[in-house]
């Protein structure tokens, strides 16, 4: 038996750390998204698709407008035609780009789409991509992405803690925001930007305990992975899973069902 | 913020009851909301009420609906008034609210209209 004092050991917890528990948090991070993407499958239910033909008295002329599954053809949401040229163009099937774009998310808060829709792919693509994660990958199973120049991911690991910081000062300063906050939701936001944080300081040496930031390192990202299926992080499931397949105005694809 | 529960005339294992029926989708629903706020242009009353915050869909089910889940129907009188205000006064259930991940927020609405309504805790216009 180990005695504790070897178990509560700075280099025992060092191991621990980036040894099995990476292998915990990757495996309770890919079952637990399994079981809820499989549970979606269980609650969302097949709707059958009713062609809705425009003609008097069919007061949903277009079936984007309802709740009901459309049938948006083979092509999907790709479809040729599906926007017309210009506002003069006079053909009612077809929606104006620019008429569409002003009234969708994107065209009244185009800032925050900007702000979130960088966070988001960057929250992803650079731990996936950034040198040091592959060169560990290589030495334990000799494989490895395609990585970034070290100065690009160090520039992107800031343009996420700004991101962060962005939605920080909005959930400080912003009524609408202050108002629905609560104190998980600033737990939830530094635990997402705490791997990037320590990564930054720990790549930049701030402080001369390298080893214990990079081990914050390693455990902020193990706790987020760990914590994505199970809480606020669900979101991340939720929206591919219920967008891509409830219908509705603002499903992609050919999105069918319902719960 | 602390006050005693008044419950009497409120059927805690009835609204228990609606709760459950819907509890898998709403509990998760509840849950992916980010509180992002980005829900609040698409209402029209909150447009039209000088955006003020408390109009905002996200505002009116997490109030709602949420306060519901988090009691686990354990509420009074008043806090079923101060809902019937939210849902009905604040809101006309026009399925517009649009919600970046995919909420159902009309859904959540309308649960909470039924909820309101079986305890009889409803808008009567002629009356008041």
């Amino acid at each position: 038996m180990m005695a504790l004092s070897h178990i509560f050991s700075w280099t025992f917890v060092y191991d621990f750390i980036r040894g099995p528990m990476v292998w915990i948090a990757f495996i309770i991070f890919f079952c637990g998204v399994v079981f809820q993407v499989l549970r979606f499958m269980s609650l969302l239910k097949e709707q059958p698709i009713k062609k809705l033909t425009p003609g008097p008295g069919h007061f949903i002329y277009s079936p984007t407008a309802s709740h009901l599954p459309m049938d948006r053809g083979k092509t999907g949401w790709f479809k040729k035609g599906w926007f017309k040229k210009g506002p003069d163009k006079k053909d009612a099937n077809k929606k104006d780009w620019r008429v569409w774009l002003t009234l969708s998310i994107a065209g009244v808060n185009p800032f925050m789409t900007v702000v979130t829709t960088i966070f988001h792919v960057l929250l992803i693509g650079v731990p996936v991509f950034v040198l040091g994660h592959n060169i560990l990958l290589d030495n334990a199973f000799g494989v490895s992405m395609v990585s970034l120049p070290e100065n690009v991911s160090d520039f992107l690991t800031g343009v996420v803690i700004f991101c962060t910081l962005i939605f920080l000062f909005r959930r400080l300063f912003l009524d609408r925001v202050k108002i629905i906050t609560s104190y998980a939701d600033y737990l939830f936001l530094s635990l997402a930007a705490a791997p990037f944080v320590t990564g930054y300081l720990a790549y930049h040496q701030v402080f001369s305990n390298y080893k214990l930031l990079i081990s914050l390192h390693i455990l902020s990202g193990e706790l987020m992975l760990m914590a994505v299926p199970f809480t606020k992080f669900i979101h991340m499931i939720y929206m591919i899973m219920v967008r891509f397949n409830v219908a509705g105005e603002y499903s992609f694809g050919n999105a069918s069902k319902n719960w | 913020m602390f006050r005693k529960k008044n419950t009497a005339g409120v059927n805690s294992n009835e609204i228990r009851a609606i709760l459950d029926e819907k509890k898998a989708k709403m509990k998760l629903s509840l849950k992916a909301c980010a509180h992002c706020s980005l829900c609040a242009e698409s209402c029209f009353l909150f447009m039209g009420h000088n955006k003020d915050p408390k109009y905002m869909p996200s505002y009116k089910f997490l109030n709602s609906v949420g306060v519901l889940y988090k009691k686990k129907g354990n509420v009074d009188k008043l806090d079923l008034g101060e809902m019937r205000d939210l849902v009905w006064e604040r809101c006309v259930l026009c399925n517009r609210c649009y919600c970046p991940i995919g909420i159902d927020i009309p859904d959540m609405l309308a649960l909470a209209r039924r909820i309101c309504r079986s305890q009889g805790v409803y808008p009567q216009y002629d009356r008041e």
